[in-house]
């Protein structure tokens, strides 16, 4: 017996992945591509990454200038190291 | 015997741990007459000897076989190692508590009340009450962890045993009844602790040094408890795999009214410090009125709301009905003027609603008050998803019921603030972090219908990973700086060909797919970036990743499991 590929109605999911976000950001930028189904899911997971990434890194600079409050150029210069990072 | 009473009279003057230990050994074995000073030396030799003739009498007191151990240094020791030692040794002596800080007390009063009833023939009595926990404590000889566990157990049958026992008081006569009761109490209070402390259960106590007077209190306090810590017992382990899985910061939740009960439920998660304030509050201020409720936490919503005042204005315009009913009902007082006007304006147009709604956001909103770190990302989720359902109509004075539909999660947060609703979930978050992306909703709102379905969706999908960003972030953050970071997220960099994250990825994604000759991006390809980024390595693999850091509904999805009629899902 397999899990049916949609989740259930009553079932209530924390921390729900945007697919439709997703799904519209990749059909906007390639629309001569497709997405499969499973892939918005690992594209989410990504995400994720990426921020909790970018959060530290940031949060890491706050630190370095012993500010309380992350601020635009704590959260600029992380983004700069992380994007480079995930260039891949 | 006589010499061994005169010894035990002499030492009453001196009521320190030690020498109520002595007592403890002495009175037990009678037959070597000890003098304090003298008592090592002579313990060296006699209890070897008495030890042989003792172990052959199950009856004996607890601390006869101790002087094997203890006898050598017993000025050198410490109560605490003596009794350790006695623990150790005795196989009928109950072991129940690891820690000897239990034992100095419960025996030197069984000691004393023995001797003032004639000691030997009373302990002899008491030993055989004593049997019965001490078959059980054999088995709690076991290494320390086990102890908790069985101690569970021992202390059940013991309470059995010990409660009709220790209901009489002490210096009744019954010091046997006490000891067996005092035996099997002092292993519940650690019971209990360890247990409503779930952090902390597998770490042995700490260890502090005996006070004799404060430690007679608690053995009172506790001996008078014993029903209390056998039900507290239950229900703190009920809400121990409850408290990992729900107190989980969930930045995401449905903005649904279905919300509701699950906000309901999440109040035992809570740490039991916060849910019994949450509980206690919740039933307070049920009854209470708004005023009151607004009130009685007026530092923390003031504090987070003095710094939107401007943003108050803009937005109460916005959000009518529900968020001035519950406002206007609430402490307009702690809030400024200008906003209150506004909200008492909007208070009369439907006062109806907005009571449902002050009494759901009331309630809501004392509890969330509590949960304030566990809560920040969900409200944040459901004021936004929200705020982008209400936003679709440009007309403010829309159908109270999708509002309503709407504000409900958003009320089920803290505090209502007196001036909008969409503050109703900001105060608990340390700054406006929300702000920014909510200034935006109204923006394009107001300028035309036409971009509105396009750029909702987009909005709420983007504001879901800035969401996340101040939760990864643990810190509180300016507004320009979640800007920042939705900026770095999607939008193209004006200055220079710097293309943004999503941007990247699509492009590396459509890279990788041509690279396989595909028109479709398939999970390998996903594997391949994350590989590249280093995400993936050869310790950790896309699965572990899933495994951390998705739900379960999409791990199901994504990693390939077995099932039965041999039949694999997802299919490869």
């Amino acid at each position: 017996m397999a899990f049916s590929t949609t989740v259930s109605q009553r079932k209530h999911i924390k921390r729900k992945a945007p697919r439709g976000f997703l799904k519209h950001v990749f059909k906007r930028q390639k629309p001569h591509l497709r997405l499969e189904t499973s892939g918005d899911l690992l594209v989410h997971l990504n995400c994720l990454l990426f921020v909790r990434r970018l959060a530290e890194e940031s949060r890491m600079n706050a630190f370095e200038s012993k500010c309380g409050v992350i601020k635009k150029e704590h959260v600029q210069a992380a983004a700069k190291v992380i994007l480079k990072k995930s260039r891949g | 015997m006589a010499e061994a009473m005169a010894e035990s009279y002499n030492r009453d003057s001196e009521p320190t741990t030690r020498t109520l230990l002595r007592r403890v050994l002495d009175t037990a074995d009678t037959r070597t007459p000890r003098r304090r000073r003298s008592a090592r030396v002579r313990r060296l030799s006699s209890p070897t000897k008495m030890n042989v003739r003792r172990r052959s009498h199950r009856a004996r007191s607890i601390g006869r076989l101790a002087h094997v151990h203890t006898s050598g240094n017993l000025e050198e020791q410490t109560p605490r190692t003596l009794l350790k030692n006695i623990l150790l040794t005795a196989p009928e002596s109950s072991v129940m508590m690891p820690e000897s800080v239990v034992k100095p007390v419960p025996t030197p009063q069984v000691v004393q009340s023995s001797r003032r009833e004639s000691s030997r023939g009373s302990l002899e009595l008491q030993l055989p009450e004593l049997e019965p926990p001490t078959t059980l404590a054999l088995g709690l000889l076991a290494p320390g962890r086990r102890k908790q566990r069985q101690r569970l157990s021992v202390f059940q049958q013991g309470m059995d045993q010990g409660l009709p026992l220790s209901q009489e008081p002490r210096g009744n006569g019954s010091a046997s009844s006490l000891t067996s009761s005092l035996n099997l109490t002092f292993a519940t209070p650690l019971q209990p602790q360890s247990v409503q402390r779930p952090g902390l259960a597998r770490r042995p106590p700490t260890r502090r040094a005996v006070d004799v007077g404060a430690f007679l209190q608690d053995l009172r306090d506790t001996s008078l408890a014993l029903a209390s810590p056998g039900d507290s017992l239950r229900t703190p382990v009920a809400t121990l795999p409850t408290d990992t899985v729900l107190e989980d910061t969930q930045p995401f939740s449905q903005p649904l009214i279905g919300r509701s009960p699950s906000v309901y439920h999440s109040l035992p998660c809570l740490s039991h410090t916060e849910a019994e304030d949450a509980e206690r509050a919740v039933s307070h201020r049920i009854q209470s009125s708004g005023p009151r409720l607004q009130n009685h936490n007026p530092g923390k919503p003031t504090q987070l709301l003095a710094g939107k005042a401007k943003k108050v204005d803009a937005l109460a315009v916005s959000f009518p009905n529900n968020s001035s009913a519950v406002s206007g009902e609430d402490g307009v007082e702690p809030l400024q003027d200008g906003v209150g006007e506004e909200a008492e304006e909007r208070m009369e147009e439907s006062l109806s609603v907005s009571k449902v709604m002050a009494t759901t956001g009331t309630q809501g909103s004392v509890r969330m008050e509590k949960s304030k770190g566990h809560r920040e990302m969900t409200e944040a989720a459901e004021a936004k998803e929200p705020e982008g359902s209400s936003g679709a109509s440009p007309e403010l004075a829309s159908s109270t019921t999708e509002f309503l539909q709407a504000r409900q999660p958003q009320f089920l947060e803290p505090a209502p603030p007196p001036s909008t609703a969409v503050l109703s979930s900001e105060p608990l978050e340390p700054l406006s972090t929300r702000l920014p992306p909510r200034a935006r909703t109204p923006g394009p709102r107001a300028r035309t219908p036409g971009p509105r379905p396009r750029q909702d969706p987009h909005k709420t999908g983007l504001s879901h990973y800035v969401k996340l960003f101040s939760f990864y972030a643990k810190m509180p953050m300016e507004k320009a700086a979640l800007e920042m970071v939705e900026k770095c997220l999607f939008y193209p960099n004006p200055f220079g060909s710097l293309d943004k994250y999503f941007q990247h990825l699509c492009d590396d994604l459509e890279v990788f797919a041509a690279h396989a000759g595909r028109k479709t991006v398939r999970p390998e390809d996903l594997e391949l970036l994350m590989r590249r980024q280093g995400l993936v390595n050869d310790q950790v693999s896309l699965h572990v990743l899933v495994e951390r850091h998705l739900p379960l509904e999409y791990r199901q999805l994504l990693i390939p499991c077995a099932f039965s009629g041999n039949s694999v899902f997802p299919a490869q």
